[in-house]
């Protein structure tokens, strides 16, 4: 198996961990931390194809720098979105957040 | 705008035809509120399109051609319609008579509408009419003239409903306007049949088409006969006769103006508009005969037993017409023509007249009238029995010479039932006539006095005798002067107008020929026996009739109560319109409101409504059945997200 293979198996092992952590997981800061996992996962991708295949080294980097600064606005909103929910509700289970009213 | 100033005859025609629009929009927009500025505005426009009238009557007397000014205006595949205005004998006299007419009016309303809170609308309608029915008059095909014909009903919608807070005068508007728009049904389907079959409504073609016989036997029949519709509503034919007396709600002026001396004549003009192509189509002359002559017979006779006056007047317009549309059927078209301008005359006239009498007294019952001291107003008095006497065909006012001349058309058809039904509606006629002035004249009793200063008023109008009103009355009275010297003196005009009638500029020309020669025998060749035989027993039954009157309400001691109060079916029947109104009326329930329209109410609510209730079911339970599926839990939603572009990744991939 050459170099560029390990990569990618890494990469879609760390984003169907994401996948299942979203899925599976009731907790919204849990959720959250998937979606990053997920993230993460696309990242490498870029890294890897960048890394060995890409004739301009640049490209791949500038996208994961673009995911990375998105990751980190995502989270911003979502940690502020968490906290008012968990003002109103008391609690930051997803299975109590139902009704789009209110 | 050169090309307007060079041709005086133009700038005259648009002049006189276009200032009342003009005027009936300034006032609607500008003088709402300034009834002085109103009047004025309008009856300087009348004016204007009396003066270029008489100007063109004057200049093209003598002229050799029918003159047509026109532009296109619609262009269907190979159907042209065109605007403009086309001048030729006919259209000349009956615009004379309309601006003439129309001015005299406006200037009598100036004191008969006098404080009227609606004084402004009222000027604004009369404009109103008199722009679209000059333009009738003037139209030189049929479409424009069905256009205008369909507004100078609109005219006479509003303002019959004029005083609209009064529930009988909206009611009475709304039945003219559908009754003669059931009518127009037929006028346009007629007018639709022509475009097909030939493909132009050039009245000047369809006029040398019906002297050529160019046309299909069966085409012209077929829109003849439907064409002659319109003419059944607008002049209130039977069986559409009576929306006519019903109109009488509307303000007096009005009544003179459009329910008797022009615009009801509108469907007697188009029928001699278009006589040669009328004349082409025997059996639709023989239907116009016929109805023409049942209505005569039929208002003569609900004249007979009615006490109001206008109603008076109403009925003998409707007879009156009927006596045209005989005349016109009967082949003589100059002898219609010159009735349709007689009775334009006499019988506005008798409507200002009675007018006077309404004003001043405040009821239209002649018995009240009378017992009021109604012949006290000498001169509207006097005028009236001009116009009456003129109605009765007694010589030498006007109505005599085109009651003749329509006798004589009517002697020479060869069935002598037509002319049995003249001279029985002649008779009728002067009966009826002063049956009415000796209410007026000879007040006796059998009136139930309305209030306890009966007395004093009486004796207040005896002193004044009516002149004391000033500036009201005078505005009155001088139209109805001007009139009634008309009446005296147009009789004496019947063969100069004749000239010009048949003169080498006139459609009709050809045809007509044949017609004026069953009048025009009896006019100039018959001097014959036959002919002083007609006109003698002519004169004899009219002032028979006035005798019979005279012996029944007139003489002293006479019972006022007329023959047919001992025959009181027969009053009964007459005085219901010959229940035409009930079987109108029970028509209406049975068939257009049980039949029709409840029919259309069923499809309404159950196909149309339930269609739409159906649609709208069937949306929210749809909405229903597919809530279930949302439970409201987010990482549901995330799966089926997943698992869909999981598919479409697989489909992608294989």
């Amino acid at each position: 198996m050459n170099a560029l293979g390990t990569y990618l198996i890494i990469a879609a092992l760390l984003f169907s961990l994401g996948l299942l952590g979203v899925l599976q997981r009731r907790n919204l800061i849990g959720m959250l931390i998937a979606v990053e996992l997920m993230l993460n996962g696309a990242s490498l991708n870029f890294m890897a194809f960048n890394r060995f295949l890409a004739p301009e080294p640049a490209v791949g980097q500038i996208v994961t720098l673009f995911i990375m600064g998105l990751a980190a606005a995502e989270a911003a909103i979502g940690l502020s979105l968490i906290l008012a929910l968990f003002r109103k509700l008391r609690s930051i289970n997803v299975e109590r957040a139902q009704q789009l009213k209110g | 705008m050169d090309w307007l100033f060079k041709d005086p005859v133009l700038l005259a025609v648009a002049l006189g035809t276009g200032l009342p629009f003009l005027s009936m929009a300034v006032i609607l927009i500008f003088t709402r509120g300034n009834p002085r500025a109103s009047c004025t505005i309008s009856i300087s426009a009348v004016c204007t399109s009396f003066v270029c009238a008489v100007y063109l009557l004057a200049k093209l007397f003598h002229a050799s051609a029918p003159v047509q000014y026109q532009t296109a205006w619609l262009l269907a595949d190979d159907v042209l319609i065109p605007f403009g205005y086309l001048l030729d004998p006919l259209s000349l006299l009956m615009l004379t008579i309309v601006a003439t007419i129309s001015m005299l009016v406006q200037i009598y309303s100036l004191g008969y509408m006098a404080g009227d809170p609606g004084f402004s609308r009222y000027y604004a309608f009369h404009s109103l009419f008199a722009w679209a029915m000059m333009n009738m008059v003037i139209a030189p095909s049929m479409f424009q003239l069905f256009i205008f014909w369909e507004l100078v009903g609109l005219a006479s919608y509003l303002l019959i409903g004029f005083y609209y807070e009064k529930y009988s005068a909206s009611q009475a508007g709304k039945k003219a306007f559908v009754m003669t728009r059931f009518a127009d049904l037929g006028f346009l389907m007629g007018l639709l049949i022509l475009v097909v079959g030939y493909g132009n409504l050039n009245i000047l073609d369809l006029c040398e088409a019906g002297k050529t016989h160019a046309l299909p036997n069966m085409l012209v029949t077929v829109s003849a006969m439907l064409i002659f519709c319109g003419v059944i509503g607008k002049s209130a034919q039977f069986p559409l006769l009576t929306w006519l007396p019903d109109a009488m709600e509307g303000p007096t002026p009005v009544s003179a103006l459009l329910h008797s001396a022009t615009m009801v004549a509108a469907g007697v003009y188009m029928f001699s508009r278009i006589f040669p192509f009328f004349a082409s189509s025997p059996d639709a002359m023989t239907m116009a005969l016929t109805i023409g002559t049942i209505t005569m017979l039929l208002a003569s006779t609900m004249a007979m037993v009615t006490y109001d006056l206008k109603q008076v007047w109403a009925y003998s317009t409707v007879s009156q017409l009927g006596f045209m549309v005989m005349s016109l059927a009967a082949g003589g078209y100059f002898a219609g023509v010159f009735h349709l301008t007689t009775h334009a005359g006499f019988k506005a006239l008798l409507f200002l007249c009675s007018g006077i009498f309404i004003h001043e007294f405040h009821s239209n019952d002649m018995r009240v009238i009378g017992k009021h001291g109604g012949r006290n107003l000498r001169i509207p008095l006097v005028c009236m029995t001009v116009g009456a006497l003129a109605l009765s065909g007694v010589f030498p006012f006007s109505g005599f010479f085109s009651k003749e001349a329509i006798l004589g058309v009517l002697a020479n058809s060869p069935n002598k039932i037509w002319l049995y039904a003249g001279l029985l509606g002649a008779l009728m006629t002067a009966y009826y006539s002063f049956r009415l002035i000796f209410f007026v004249v000879f007040p006796k009793g059998g009136v139930e006095e309305h209030h306890g200063h009966h007395g004093e008023d009486d004796h207040g109008h005896e002193e004044h005798g009516g002149e004391h009103h000033g500036y009201i009355f005078w505005c009155m009275a001088v139209p109805v002067m001007a009139l009634a010297t008309v009446t005296l003196l147009l009789g004496f005009f019947q063969s100069a107008l004749e000239g010009f009638l048949m003169g080498p500029s006139s459609a009709v020309q050809a045809v007509a020929a044949h017609g004026a020669h069953a009048g025009g025998e009896a006019q100039a060749a018959g001097h014959g026996a036959g002919h002083y035989v007609l006109l003698f027993t002519a004169v004899s039954l009219g002032l028979g009739g006035i005798f019979w009157a005279y012996m029944e309400f007139g003489r002293r001691g006479a019972a006022q109560e007329g023959f047919l109060s001992k025959l009181p079916q027969i009053q009964e029947l007459f005085a219901r319109r010959w229940y035409m109104d009930d079987f109108l009326r029970k028509s209406l329930d049975n068939f257009i409101y049980a039949g029709l329209t409840s029919a259309f109410t069923k499809n309404d609510r159950r196909i149309i409504d339930g269609g739409i209730d159906g649609i709208c079911f069937f949306t929210v339970a749809g909405g229903r059945v597919f809530s279930f599926l949302q439970s409201g839990m987010l990482q549901h939603n995330l799966l089926v997200m997943v698992a869909a572009v999981g598919l479409v990744v697989l489909y992608f991939l294989f």
